[in-house]
């Protein structure tokens, strides 16, 4: 079962089972049969994700459009890459900034999902002294922790704040022991799963191996891409805000999108060239 | 008595490193107090200080080798071997403060060149080994052709790699505090007056061998140098601050208000300006003050004191705007502040950092220089 058809099913029962009491009172909650007919968005750009991937890499552009109409602040999209990324405490790729605006009454919130913006002129790859941050074919900007010496040069150059550094951090290290109940932090370790960043396995093994040591951000799930499938904050964001494809193609829903004109891109006068666009 | 205090100083920084050293080295850097949005911290401000120091000592060696200024006679060979001391020294700071130092040969074997990083590192390798010969010819031919040569594009080195610094900073065009013009400006600047407080600290407390007259010669030559310098330094913070506050730019305000009013703003006003700053320049403007050799060196002290805290507040201030606003309440995790005070282990590391620097100067006076002869003695 494609994870498309698995969407629609598990949506479809999340969805019988809230509208159910309700449909007793002879009011129906479920979305009306038109909208239901109407192809969700993950669909299609799944669709067209397979369709970019028949081209050369070089020929594909991979953008983000974040709606910020649509953002409801949940973090799910934070969490999901945290847990796609296994990603240790104090490391995060996707944090969404929350700002109040107004006052009371007159208040609102308004809520900005940062992602790398995967700058076309990146200022990180520039400073980079071994050329361990690069642009792949795809344009995508990455970290070959193999290769990084860890120097935060290109921490210091991101004008978006996109770069962590990890420090070695395990969710599992506190963790007491206790005979029989508890592990203890050292055994619990080995739950921690290796992340599959770069279609590779990093396990967390001691406090000098890569990726420790090294500054860490968002590939765009490079690792999900290369399969056909979403990056992890797409498929989670529950307001449908987050897309995700190629701008190489004419008829992908994100061309369709950018090519709007209440589009934007954060800090333009930078000249750095985001491939993160936003729709306010 | 003094020199004793001086090697009991280092010997104790030292000691109390090897712990910080120890701990860096083996449990890694989760006790480092810089993070992942202030992520340069203590030790790449010591870089940019020691660094710095190594090219001022270098630029007063010229005088008396390239420039022949009197007062200067005798005492290049020390600067030098300052130079040779405080360079590695600063690049240890650095060193520790690299995730994977292991992995510090591909910066000469996979460098990018692109990088300000790259070209700093080829730099200072190249300059150490410039210093290095420098020394030598000093040692066995100060007055030939070679030696000339050597100094001069040591010279030239000295001003290049000192600005480099500053544009290493500088050139990062997202963090406004450091995107100045003036900041690389400012560096060899910053480099020849660090150079002229530690050799007053030197001549002052340890080269009682110069002749009297020469060596109030030289204090009152050093106190002038760090009159100037003190004044342009001023002018350069009065005119970089003045023009952030009066132009209003959310990032550049938060800066310059974190070092004037600030958690960390005594580090300003009282180590940078009044003991670094005001309290040399008015004393070292009294010639009979400039001349005691006590006073001079402990000036020298207070200078050097002030510019480590002047090079901290250029690193530390320009990470403290937040590049997303909310970014560091957004997400929650350990390292992920804007807050940084320096941690005990980073402290300790600085104190092996310096502790090394302040015995390697004095025993390579005591028992490397003196034992040859001085350059003046050469040529007799
Ligand atoms: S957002 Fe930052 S880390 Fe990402 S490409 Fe741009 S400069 Fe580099
Ligand atoms: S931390 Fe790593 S990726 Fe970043 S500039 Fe340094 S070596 Fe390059």
């Amino acid at each position: 079962m494609t994870e498309a058809n698995l969407l629609q099913k598990y949506a479809s029962e999340v969805f019988a089972g809230l509208v159910a009491p309700v449909a007793e009172l002879g009011i129906s909650a479920a979305p009306a049969a038109d909208a239901l007919a109407k192809e969700d968005v993950l669909v299609r750009m799944e669709r067209e994700l397979k369709r970019a991937l028949e081209k050369p890499a070089s020929e594909r552009r991979w953008v983000m459009v974040i709606d910020l109409r649509r953002c409801i602040g949940c973090h799910a999209c934070t969490v999901a890459c945290v847990a796609e990324n296994k990603l240790p405490p104090g490391v995060v790729y996707r944090p969404v900034m929350t700002e109040e605006v107004g006052t009371y009454p007159n208040v609102t919130m308004k809520f900005l999902p940062r992602p790398c913006m995967q700058c076309e002129k990146s200022p990180c790859t520039e400073v980079c002294p071994v050329t361990a941050t690069y642009h792949d074919e795809e344009g995508v900007v990455v970290v070959d922790y193999e290769q990084c010496i860890g120097c935060r040069a290109c921490m210091a150059a991101c004008p978006y704040g996109a770069r962590t550094f990890d420090f070695g951090y395990t969710y599992t290290e506190q963790l007491p022991v206790f005979d029989g109940a508890i592990v203890g932090g050292e055994n619990a370790a080995g739950y921690e799963h290796a992340s599959q960043e770069y279609g590779e396995a990093w396990k967390r093994e001691g406090r000098h191996e890569s990726p420790v040591g090294n500054v860490r951000k968002c590939h765009f799930c490079l690792h999900r891409i290369k399969d056909g499938i979403l990056p992890a904050c797409t498929t989670t964001c529950i307001g449908r805000a987050t897309y995700f494809g190629d701008a190489n193609d004419p008829d992908s829903l994100v061309t369709e999108l950018i090519n709007k004109p209440n589009v934007i891109r954060l800090k333009e006068e930078l000249g750095t060239e985001p491939r993160v666009y936003y729709i306010v | 008595m003094l020199k004793k205090i001086s090697y009991a100083v280092g010997a104790l920084a030292l000691l109390f490193g090897l712990w910080g050293v120890y701990v860096r080295l083996f449990e890694g850097e989760q006790s480092a107090n810089y993070g992942s949005y202030i992520g340069w911290g203590l030790w790449v401000a010591m870089y940019l200080f020691l660094a710095g120091l190594a090219a001022g000592a270098y630029m007063l060696a010229a005088f008396e080798y390239l420039f022949n200024v009197p007062q200067f006679k005798g005492t290049g060979k020390t600067m030098l071997w300052a130079a040779l001391v405080t360079l590695p020294a600063g690049l240890a700071s650095i060193g520790m403060d690299l995730g994977h130092i292991d992995r510090i040969w591909k910066v000469y074997l996979q460098p990018n060149f692109n990088s300000f990083l790259a070209l700093m590192v080829w730099g200072y390798t190249i300059f150490l080994i410039l210093i290095a010969l420098s020394l030598y010819f000093a040692f066995k031919s100060p007055e030939k052709a070679a030696m000339k040569v050597v100094m001069w594009i040591g010279f030239v080195t000295s001003i290049l790699v000192a600005g480099g610094v500053g544009f290493l900073l500088g050139g990062n065009a997202a963090r406004l505090y450091w995107h100045v013009g003036l900041l690389p400006v400012q560096f060899p600047v910053f480099a020849i007056a660090s150079g002229a407080g530690l050799m007053l600290l030197i001549v002052g407390w340890f080269m009682s061998n110069l002749e009297e007259k020469q060596r109030s010669d030289l204090l009152w030559t050093l106190a002038i140098v760090t009159i100037a310098t003190s004044v342009a330094k001023l002018y350069f913070l009065v005119a970089d601050y003045t023009q952030s506050l009066y132009g209003g730019v959310t990032d550049n305000l938060i800066a310059v208000n974190y070092v004037l009013n600030g958690p960390h703003a005594f580090m300003f006003w009282g180590v940078q300006i009044v003991l670094g700053l005001l309290i040399p320049v008015i004393v070292l403007a009294q010639p009979k003050l400039a001349k005691n050799g006590f006073i001079a060196g402990l000036m020298g002290l207070f200078l050097l004191i002030g510019y480590a805290a002047a090079r901290i507040l250029i690193v530390v201030p320009g990470q403290v705007a937040e590049m997303m606003p909310g970014q560091a309440e957004a997400f929650v995790g350990p390292k992920l502040t804007l807050a940084y005070t320096p941690s005990l282990m980073e402290w300790s590391v600085t104190s092996a950092v310096f502790g090394f620097a302040i015995l390697g100067i004095l025993i390579g006076m005591d028992y490397l220089l003196n034992r040859m002869p001085r350059s003046t003695e050469v040529k007799k």
